[in-house]
């Protein structure tokens, strides 16, 4: 259901939109934090953030209001907020906006989530290329400080609490929450091994929860609206997904961007009504629904879901298109929410060309500690260039479900899944275009990643 | 003890057991590259990965995967459950795991095991590690299939020399962390570190750093594949023609527990490995320990001599009861050696009884090679293997030092000693060796003694006999026999019991197993040697790394 807001967005394009005096005047800026630390105890801020049903943006889609109940007062370690902004999914470009038109949202929610938390100190872990959204950090965390609103005494509260923004070297991995983590301590950017969760050893050993940047940027708006409230914006909301969200819309389609709406668009909404169709009015071909490691939906897709207990049943037989994009719709779907933000293709993108361009991605991006990532990625992209080549045989075809099967669910963290997922999703859905290139029928140097204008170059 | 299955079988654990750690106790081995009994569990190999079978109120953790329907022409969904690394794994009880009975298990072993040798050179006939490389074993136990990707593999360093002892293969590499976190965490200098991502990772030296120090070698050891390998062994043998004794390391007061690798058809030893033991040296070795394999070869005295004229051991027998015979009955002095085995020294003790006819004041010193470095990891100050042991027999002993003054003193004019080697390398002590009228030398190596000696009788080494020695710790510990004698070598008690047959004495023994029988085992002993840790054998330790 298309129900565009602008609790986060509405700063954003106005002069000095990210200016602590914009943030005040329009968007009831530091209302939510004064009113927490003034009024509210720590438990009753946890109990409160998990009626807001704020599913992680970072793609897990976690419950963030549980994950905040899992931090524990540690008898001598001081606990830390950690925000990952190391955006660096393909396809996704939400939290730089945030970043960069409305820091003060990621400031006052570092210090509703510290308070909750039990933390002093946030640290916000921010991709090294991003100097823009670096530089908007800083400012308004110089902005709150001078204020009163940040430092010993926040809103005269005795609650101390600092944010910092921590430069990553822009590595994808390191937006792996425990792969951040030793970044974060100057450490080589490499998943650890779970247990121990971030709440019970994250940061420098210390109970971490670490929260994806959009996540703790929606937290002054629950607070300001009551967060029930702001569950109900959503029209999943009884699927436990709530309030308003930012999608994303990029690919083919005429107006890209990033659009603030309440939880339970639909990908029809958001490419046509949101995205303004198809670049030269073509046909949809295929979307990836939210970042690329989530499997790709063709337009033809239709939701298969005859059980009535499944939350999809109500859209039994519908096109996916029709489907709200949800957490717990989509995981139903074989596919995932993830970011949020889709990644649409016309007609005449070659699947396999698509297909190649990610393993690119994944074999270049992998960290190489654990054994199926680091070599079946290397081998997927193999695969995949012979394909692009022409001289991929149909063994090494048949032999490309069995390497990423041999990724699926063997690694230490979420990447293995990530690399196999989407190579899986494009062999189950485009198997015949991946056969006319064994068979000689389509060549490489046809195939076309981008349509219309772009496509001629 | 509580229990978890293991493919149906009990296994019992105890708290904070691993999985895998809980099954080699049992002698079950859960396959595994990166996991090393004494090191931190990085589960990064992705060898050892289990089922879990979820508890009753829990649902497995499913994953969606396709399979290839030829008949369909289509893939078909399927799904796997989420299978758990056994090293990480803490046992818990009542649980229910399955390793060799779980298709899934068996499919991730064979799928990692491909993995891993994807981009391997696979050069196997001029690899040293042929033959004992745990690639080569888990092909065959759980892979048997022939390489799917038929492309250039990827090229990354070759023969790189990390430092003086030890050379880098970064293709052989399976990234298992081993050595890294050997340096880091035993030997306290993490001098190496991962660089690169994915496929291209490789094992490098700190910027302006070589691997060195007294623990190199022991990150070749830990290597389970032959991406390390030592200067030392490398190009030197086949394994496979090697054979392993038990032996105790005799660098040092610590004892470390080692393997004696030798070549039966030429009657020498190749290297020392570390053989487990929890109680000693846990896993590890130092590099002085480990390169003292040569010491079964260098600086061996093999003939008997004469004035330093090379005899048969007959002659030399005869000439030291003819040097002897004329001896003052209180002026031979009696050197033990703590570089030589308990039962040798045993048994000079008992000649020096019964040369003495029961005199309860007996003449008796002790030898050995001096002090050295030490540290709080292995290597002790005390470069004897048998210090305790001399202790142990005869604790009344004088230091090596009050020998030389004696004689200067003229006090001792005839030396019985077993041993070459003196504590001090001191001009001043030759000049004062070389005062007494006979000094009868019974030595495996040369040293000062056998330099200055009248008479020498050739000793086997540690590595050609069976010998107990006493390590800092009072713990005894049986080295085993490698090597063939070598020239006219016998053990030093053979040696020592014919000197007292031709002196016309009654030795007590003519076996090794008549010294053992006579050997009181001391009041020390139970106290020293750890809750099920038998004396002079390794201890039931966990898992044998590699």
């Amino acid at each position: 259901m298309l129900k565009q807001t602008n609790y986060l967005t509405k700063v954003y394009g106005l002069p000095e939109g990210w200016t602590l005096a914009t943030y005040e005047r329009e968007a009831r800026g530091y209302q939510a934090a004064r009113k927490v630390l003034t009024t509210m105890s720590p438990a009753d801020v946890v109990n409160e953030a998990k009626k807001a049903n704020i599913r992680g943006r970072g793609g897990a889609g976690f419950p963030m209001g549980v994950k905040w109940s899992f931090m524990r007062p540690h008898p001598t370690k001081p606990a830390y907020l950690v925000i990952n902004a190391d955006e660096g999914e393909p396809g996704t470009h939400k939290d730089r906006t945030l970043m960069e038109l409305n820091p003060h949202a990621c400031v006052e929610g570092c210090i509703i989530g510290c308070y909750a938390i039990g933390a002093h100190a946030a640290y916000i872990y921010v991709r090294d290329e991003l100097h823009l959204s670096k530089a908007r950090l800083w400012g308004a965390i110089k902005e709150a400080k001078a204020k009163g609103y940040l430092g010993k005494n926040p809103f005269g509260k005795d609650y101390p609490v600092e944010v910092y923004v921590h430069t990553g070297a822009g590595a994808y991995i390191c937006g792996e929450e425990t792969s951040l983590l030793n970044s974060l301590e100057g450490k080589r950017g490499e998943p650890r091994l779970k247990p121990p969760f971030p709440a019970q050893a994250g940061a420098f050993g210390c109970p971490t929860t670490v929260n994806n940047l959009e996540t703790i940027a929606a937290v002054p708006t629950a607070f300001n609206l009551g967060c029930e409230e702001f569950s109900k914006l959503s029209s999943i909301h009884h699927l436990n997904d709530g309030g308003v969200r930012l999608f994303g819309v990029n690919g083919h389609v005429k107006k890209p961007g990033v659009y603030e709406c309440c939880v339970g668009l639909t990908l029809r909404e958001l490419i046509y009504d949101l995205g303004g169709g198809l670049l030269d009015d073509k046909a949809l071909h295929s979307v990836i629904p939210g970042g690329s490691s989530t499997p790709v939906l063709r337009a033809e897709d239709v939701v298969h879901a005859p059980d009535e207990k499944s939350p999809l049943h109500a859209w039994h037989g519908k096109s996916v298109l029709d489907v709200p994009l949800g957490v717990d719709t989509f995981r139903n779907m074989g596919t995932m929410l993830g970011t949020c933000c889709a990644t649409v293709m016309a007609e005449g993108t070659d699947p396999v060309a698509c297909f190649h361009n990610l393993m690119q991605f994944y074999r270049h991006e992998s960290c190489g500690q654990c054994t199926p990532c680091r070599e079946g990625s290397g081998w997927l992209l193999r695969i995949a260039e012979k394909l692009m080549d022409g001289t991929c045989s149909m063994d090494e075809l048949n032999t490309l479900h069995d390497v990423a099967n041999g990724i699926m669910g063997n690694t230490i963290c979420a990447f293995g899944e990530g690399t196999a997922m989407p190579a899986l999703g494009y062999l189950k859905k485009f198997r015949k275009e991946f056969e006319a290139y064994v068979k000689g029928e389509r060549k490489g140097k046809d195939a076309r990643l981008a349509v219309g204008a772009w496509g001629q170059s | 003890m509580p229990t978890f299955k293991l493919d149906g079988k009990e296994i019992p654990f105890e708290p904070g057991d691993s999985i895998i750690r809980a099954a080699a106790r049992q002698g079950i081995e859960i396959p595994h590259y990166c996991y090393h009994p004494g090191l931190s569990v990085p589960a990064n190999c992705r060898m050892c990965l289990v089922e879990v079978k979820p508890a009753a109120n829990q649902r497995a953790m499913m994953l969606d995967i396709v399979e290839w329907d030829a008949a369909l022409g289509d893939y078909r969904p399927v799904q796997k459950p989420k299978l758990q690394p056994s090293c990480q794994l803490p046992a818990v009880e009542g649980q229910e795991v399955l390793s060799d009975t779980s298709k899934h298990v068996l499919e991730a072993r064979a799928d990692v095991q491909e993995f891993l040798l994807l981009n391997h050179p696979v050069d196997c006939p001029i690899c040293d590690q042929a033959g004992e490389c745990k690639l080569q074993d888990y092909w065959l136990d759980h892979q048997k299939t022939q390489k799917r990707m038929r492309d250039e593999p990827v090229h990354k360093p070759k023969a790189v020399v990390f430092g003086p002892t030890i050379v880098y293969d970064a293709e052989r590499c399976v990234m298992c962390t081993r050595c890294i976190r050997f340096m880091d965490e035993v030997a306290k200098d993490p001098v190496l570190d991962m660089r690169e991502r994915g496929n291209l990772n490789e094992v490098f030296v700190a910027p302006g750093r070589q691997l060195e120090g007294h623990y190199t070698f022991m990150t070749e050891h830990v290597c389970p594949v032959g991406a390390l390998t030592t200067k030392d062994f490398r190009f030197k043998a086949r394994v496979w023609f090697l054979r392993s004794a038990k032996s105790v390391c005799q660098g040092c007061a610590t004892g470390c527990n080692a393997h004696l690798d030798y070549d039966p058809r030429y009657n020498k030893a190749y290297r020392y490995r570390p053989r487990d033991n929890e109680a000693v040296n846990k896993y590890w070795m130092c590099d002085g320990g480990m390169l003292s394999y040569r010491a079964a070869h260098v600086g061996r005295v093999t003939a008997a001599k004469v004035k330093n004229k090379k005899v048969a051991n007959d002659a030399a027998v005869a000439e030291i009861t003819k040097r002897l015979s004329d001896a003052p009955s209180d002026g031979i002095a009696f050197v033990l050696s703590a570089q030589h085995s308990l039962e040798d020294n045993w048994a000079l003790r008992e000649l020096a009884r019964l040369a003495q006819g029961g005199k309860k004041d007996l003449r008796v010193y002790v030898t050995g090679a001096g002090p050295g470095y030490k540290d709080d990891i292995l290597i002790d100050e005390d470069k004897n293997p048998n210090t305790a042991g001399v202790v142990e027999l005869f604790p009344t002993l004088r230091p090596f030092p009050q020998l030389i003054d004696e004689i200067r003193a003229g006090k001792v004019s005839h030396v019985v000693a077993l041993g070459g080697v003196t504590p001090r390398n001191d001009p001043e002590d030759a000049t004062a060796l070389a005062m007494v009228s006979t000094l009868i030398v019974v030595a495996a190596h040369e040293g000062a003694l056998t330099e200055a000696a009248h008479v020498v009788l050739p000793a086997t080494s540690w590595a050609e006999h069976s010998g107990t020695y006493v390590n800092r710790q009072s713990l005894r510990q049986r080295s085993d026999k490698a090597l063939e004698p070598q020239g006219a070598s016998r053990p030093a008690w053979e040696q020592l019991r014919a000197i007292a047959v031709a002196l016309g004495l009654e030795p007590t023994w003519t076996k090794l197993k008549d010294i053992r029988a006579q050997l009181a085992p001391t009041s020390a002993e139970p106290q020293a040697a750890p809750v099920g840790v038998p004396q002079g054998k390794p201890s039931v330790a966990p898992p044998t790394a590699p």
